[in-house]
């Protein structure tokens, strides 16, 4: 049977970099909604081409380093979003096509390979010390992802990035 | 128990690339190869509350699984009933929202080892795919609407209050702001095509102006007197609930909602 592949690697990669616009309310980042210990909130994009994209946010409220900045792509015709990007807090993962192991701040990006195995298009992730905490993760995710308006200005960071 | 011999018991019950990392007083990371099927590792603390030591994924489970699945999804249905069932027979408790298993008295592997087995039971709810999708039907009919459909054009279970106050009549959903509103039904099965078609004849009895749209779980499934009587009935069918038909479906729908706006 052969094996499906959603989006191929240059797909991706146009879904990704494709102009979008930021969603108006997107900050400050203080109308999350709290649910099964969680804040969360999906924001809805446009794009002048017409695909539709999510921007959905999670935020544990046990652990704050514990979060996700997830950039979908509403698929046409699917009930699900395939996930281009992802910008995790810190935690353990490991790519199981390259073996490798990370424990640290890190961000998912689909790939043709890991769709290939039959497993989750963001799969794989690599480390990352551009981001330090939910906020500076969103900021990426817009400077990686064709946003505009650009991502306000970073605040000032007095004692330099989180860490834990 | 001291630190030394809750590690040497996590491995010995579970396996041997078990770590623990102090995270504040009374507290700790229990690192574990076992992941997500995104390759994320389950977080799993072990930390001490009113009642004695507990392991905790510390909400994230829960979390986790809303990247994929609509978490309206596993708290009702039949998502939600694997999801409880997996948890009770682990004993694992569900705190709003964060799993926990108490370490019963120095039982700290055995709880380790049924915490594993219940995270794993729970994330798999997120592979319920077409094999097991046929009972979730009518919940990816609703979330499919609900994605489609503004919420204040779509009603569920609609009934009509003046005629029938009791719902005995009803339309799985109907779709309004539109000279004839959508009567749509999900059908999973021949008991759900008899009630449908029970409702359509009697809104056509009451003299009620609408459109009716059926999407069948598998028509080839179903008998086909009953079936010809039932399509005689209705005005758009649509044989499964595959991906060809979810874009017809989708694609009629946005037809419909735009011309209403007309």
């Amino acid at each position: 049977m052969p094996t499906l592949i959603q989006l191929s690697d240059a797909e991706i990669d146009s879904l990704i970099r494709e102009p979008k616009n930021t969603p108006s309310n997107l900050f400050p980042l203080t109308k999350l909604i709290e649910r099964d210990k969680h804040k969360r909130r999906d924001y809805g994009v446009a794009s002048l081409s017409g695909n539709e994209f999510v921007i959905a946010v999670r935020q544990s409220t046990l652990d704050t380093l514990n979060f996700s900045a997830i950039l979908g792509y509403k698929m046409p015709g699917y009930n699900t979003v395939f996930r281009l990007r992802r910008y995790n807090g810190k935690h353990e993962h490991t790519n199981s096509i390259e073996r490798t192991k990370l424990d640290d701040f890190h961000i998912h990006t689909a790939t043709e390979r890991y769709q290939l195995r039959g497993l989750r298009e963001d799969f794989f992730a690599e480390v990352t010390a551009r981001h330090w905490n939910l906020d500076s993760a969103l900021r990426c995710l817009l400077e990686d992802c064709g946003f505009d308006p650009p991502p306000p200005a970073a605040q000032t960071l007095l004692f330099g990035p989180t860490t834990q | 128990m001291n630190i030394a011999s809750i590690k040497a018991d996590f491995r010995d019950r579970v396996c041997e690339q078990i770590e623990l990392q102090p995270q504040g007083q009374e507290r700790f990371l229990v690192k574990t190869p076992f992941r997500f099927e995104d390759g994320d590792h389950f977080i799993i603390t072990l930390k001490r509350d009113a009642d004695g030591w507990i392991l905790s994924d510390e909400a994230n489970t829960i979390m986790h699984l809303s990247y994929w699945l609509d978490t309206d999804a596993i708290a009702s249905g039949n998502r939600k009933q694997i999801v409880d069932s997996s948890l009770s027979a682990f004993s694992v408790e569900n705190r709003e929202g964060e799993l926990v298993i108490p370490v019963v008295g120095d039982g700290f592997g055995d709880a380790l080892f049924n915490f594993v087995q219940a995270l794993t039971k729970v994330t798999d709810i997120s592979f319920l795919s077409r094999e097991i999708v046929r009972s979730t039907f009518m919940e990816d009919l609703t979330a499919f609407l609900k994605s489609k459909v503004p919420p204040n054009r779509i009603e569920f279970d609609w009934r009509d209050n003046q005629k029938d106050p009791t719902g005995k009549y009803t339309a799985d959903f109907r779709i309004n702001h539109m000279k004839r509103p959508i009567f749509l039904y999900g059908v999973p099965g021949e008991d759900k095509m008899r009630d449908a078609q029970i409702s359509l004849l009697t809104f056509e009895k009451w003299g009620l102006k609408f459109q009716s749209i059926v999407v069948f779980e598998d028509l080839l499934s179903l008998n086909r007197k009953p079936l010809a009587r039932f399509t005689d009935v209705v005005g758009k069918t649509f044989s499964d609930f595959e991906q060809d038909n979810r874009e017809r479906l989708g694609n009629l729908l946005d037809e419909a909602l735009q011309e209403a706006q007309l």
